[in-house]
């Protein structure tokens, strides 16, 4: 008969809980300073982008059908499509899906109202439209060919104007997420009820928090760089040309001290997913969550050591061993990490939902591409496969059997927040099918022809890994058709799934203690969060999750006294 | 059930429901400024490392810039935005003291302090053009590359100057309307960034004329 705090005042009444209705599609078309709402435009716009660089990634697959160049009209244009399939993936998909899932889920998470500030919110959403327009412009002068990593002197003597075009873009999305993850540091630590202390926060805000101190620290050097490289385009300066006095090394230095920490911009949110994913869908609370909380941090300071690993054959001889060791050392935070998430789902009731199963997907992915990781990081090893397949290999399996996996799980498991509405699972676990065999199948074998010694970017390759890039494109295509099943699962649920209550998997996090969608205020009352984010499978749990249940879906048949 | 009669069901009373007290709303102002100003050091911290290595490759490059320029004007320069920041002080104190008019008079003498600093920038440009020192490179010019090194922290400073400028402006309009007669946090965010520039011309003035 312990006293149970839950997560509602008495203030709502059944008509204002039932008052409570979707936003009309057209206020997602306007600006609007509703952080639920923001967060659903940087998803939408974010899934855009994906398709588009979905579209090229398809269009590198079948220029890499025949080993000669048949499908694109010249090594220019297929050089553009990976740069562009890189660029778009990178900066306009997964660093603002992230903002998307951050912006719906944090403040209610936490308990709060709003973000700490609302307009500058909507300001750095708008800005990403824009910038995706300036970048594909570049297709109506000369796309940008340097690759995404755009070193010079390729970006600056062998480019076009899409490429200045390029660094605009890459400029104003910079813009974007440092004050996207101002706002959401200045969310995280003040914005708080007294009752959710920094020890109460659930996963998810820790990771988001490390990710935006990552963002703000790191960015500014991204925008200094591509600053330089636009005077040096635009102006005739020669910051990185060594006939002009210049340093070509140096764009490779910023650009790496920015990408490499950017690299867990794209893949720390993720981690926090998984563990509000595994934890709720097998019923365990967070194995080691404070260890899993400061790991975040860890990785977020660790992450602005090891950037020159990516410099390994341009480097000075004698910087190479260090930076091999911290990046080695960036593996111990990561497998606190993995550990914790067996460590949850050990002896759990694990229930096989979607979300569940990308979270599991990214779990089996995520290990191969950090073991790789860790391959490339020795010296010896990585001066062997440098530029060839083998990269091309890791970095997909950490950014798409990590990333995209928990863009996946956080999208089944969230959807119905947002949208009121449950997805398909039965569609959902065909997406899973399609998407995890899809995806190992295209990147496993790329390990293989990368150590054989098939360099990357190029389109004219080598007869003797024709069959092997046959079952790659193969494979990619079915990877790629995967996508239409979860847009049409999207798009079905959206309209007819059945309706989801205020708290369909259960759980003890605060954005599970309002109504689906949330209102505009998102609480009815203040909240209170339970003493455990994480604490399933007590009596005290399970009372917290009724209240919410009674409070919002079964209210009429609850006892009078529990008003 | 009986758990269910036991829960505690209501939420302890909040002060201001729905809403940031002006007090949240002026911490969350002040951390996101630091925040900001903080990712401004970086891209400072690049252009200034940038010069710092040309001057101690190419001192001699250097000392001849010095001699062919003096400091007088950049020193008269830097006088002027120091007493900017002395003004925008007094500005803010002003009203935080309740006196509208004292607040828009000393705003105003900041935002004069930026547009002269700009207008004695642009007169040295016009010297240094003088003396060919150009942005683009020029494998003929005695001054290798040090104007691309110089102009690029110098004229990044200025520009945001002339941004403060802007603010001031509006930090007046604004003011002006008795925006700030309750809560100066406007104000005081404008004087954040007004300081970190005077500070950033600090730090370029020892580097780029003293030393």
């Amino acid at each position: 008969m312990a006293t149970i705090a839950v997560p509602l005042g008495g203030g709502q009444s059944r008509q204002e809980i039932e008052a409570v209705r979707r936003p009309a599609l057209s206020e997602y078309l306007r600006w609007s300073v509703d952080h639920k709402i923001i967060g659903v435009q940087y998803g939408v716009t974010s899934l855009l982008f994906f398709i588009i660089g979905g579209a090229l990634a398809m269009g590198i697959r079948l220029e890499l059908w025949t080993p000669e160049l048949d499908f694109m009209v010249s090594g220019a244009a297929y050089n553009s499509l990976f740069t562009m399939h890189g660029t778009i993936m990178i900066f306009l998909f997964i660093i603002p899906m992230w903002a998307a899932y951050g912006n719906f889920v944090v403040p209610l998470q936490l308990g709060a109202k709003d973000m700490a500030f609302p307009w500058l919110n909507a300001f750095a959403f708008w800005l990403i439209p824009p910038a995706g327009v300036v970048m594909l412009l570049g297709y109506f002068v000369s796309p940008a060919e340097a690759g995404w990593t755009s070193y010079p002197p390729l970006s600056t003597l062998f480019s076009g104007d899409g490429q200045t075009l390029w660094a605009l873009g890459a400029h104003l999305l910079g813009l974007s997420s440092i004050l996207g993850s101002i706002n959401f540091i200045v969310t995280i630590l003040n914005m708080r009820p007294p009752e959710m202390t920094i020890w109460r926060m659930p996963l998810l805000c820790w990771a988001v928090l490390a990710t935006s101190i990552i963002a703000v620290m790191a960015t500014p050097f991204l925008a200094g760089a591509l600053t330089l490289l636009l005077l040096d385009r635009m102006t005739g300066t020669t910051f990185f040309d060594a006939s002009g006095g210049g340093d070509v090394l140096l764009w490779q230095n910023i650009f790496w001290f920015y990408s490499h920490p950017a690299v867990y911009i794209m893949v720390l949110p993720g981690m926090g997913v998984l563990s509000e994913v595994l934890s709720i869908h097998s019923r365990k609370p967070v194995f080691g969550y404070r260890m899993v909380g400061l790991s975040s941090m860890a990785i977020a300071i660790v992450g602005f050591t090891v950037w020159a690993h990516h410099m390994f054959t341009s480097l000075q001889p004698e910087l190479r061993i260090p930076f091999m060791i911290t990046t080695m050392i960036i593996a111990v935070p990561t497998g606190i990490k993995m550990f914790s998430w067996l460590g949850t789902i050990w002896g759990g009731k694990i229930r096989f939902t979607s979300a569940m199963l990308f979270a599991l997907g990214f779990m089996s992915m995520f290990v191969i591409g950090g073991i790789t990781g860790v391959m490339l990081a020795a010296l010896p090893f990585d001066i062997h496969v440098h530029d060839t397949y083998f990269v091309v290999s890791h970095f997909h399996f950490v950014l798409f059997g990590g990333s995209v996996f928990a863009i996946y799980a956080a999208l089944y498991h969230w959807f119905p927040k947002i949208t009121g509405r449950m997805m398909d699972e039965t569609l959902g676990r065909i997406h899973f099918v399609f998407t995890y065999l899809g995806f190992l199948i295209t990147f496993f074998p790329m390990h293989i022809v990368g150590m054989l010694g098939m360099p990357r970017r190029v389109a004219v390759y080598d007869p003797a890994f024709t069959d092997f890039n046959r079952l790659i494109s193969l494979a990619a295509f079915v990877l790629g058709f995967s996508t239409f099943i979860v847009l049409y699962n999207i798009a079905r649920s959206y309209f007819h799934g059945p309706i989801a209550g205020a708290n369909p998997w259960r759980a003890l996090t605060l954005e599970w203690a309002t109504t689906s969608p949330p209102p505009p205020t998102n609480f009815h009352d203040d909240p209170i969060p339970y003493e455990d984010p994480y604490g399933y499978g007590t009596k005290a749990a399970t009372a917290y999750i009724e209240a919410i249940d009674m409070a919002f879906d079964r209210r009429e048949a609850a006892p009078s006294g529990a008003d | 059930m009986a758990e269910m009669t036991a829960t505690q069901l209501s939420a302890p009373a909040h002060d201001d429901h729905g809403h940031m007290s002006a007090e949240e709303h002026n911490e969350n102002m002040k951390l996101g400024m630091w925040l900001y100003l903080a990712s401004e050091i970086v891209i400072f911290s690049m252009m200034i490392v940038g010069y710092v290595l040309f001057r101690i490759n190419e001192p001699d490059v250097v000392e001849l810039a010095h001699s062919k320029l003096g400091v007088g004007l950049v020193t008269a320069n830097t006088f002027v935005l120091l007493a900017s920041s002395f003004f925008m002080v007094m500005g803010l104190r002003a009203m935080q003291q309740g006196n509208r008019q004292g607040m828009l008079r000393w705003i105003g003498a900041t935002a004069l302090g930026g547009a002269v600093f700009l207008a004695g920038q642009y007169i040295e440009y016009s010297e240094l053009a003088h003396l060919g020192i150009t942005l683009g490179y020029d494998i003929e010019s005695q001054w290798q590359t040090f104007g691309m090194r110089f102009y690029a922290p110098t004229f990044f400073h200025g520009a945001h100057v002339f941004v403060g400028v802007l603010w001031a402006l509006e930090v007046m309009r604004r003011g002006a309307k008795g925006r700030y007669d309750q809560n100066p946090i406007g104000i005081e965010m404008f004087g954040l960034y007004w300081h970190f520039v005077d500070v950033v011309w600090i730090m370029l003035f020892t580097l780029i004329y003293l030393v």
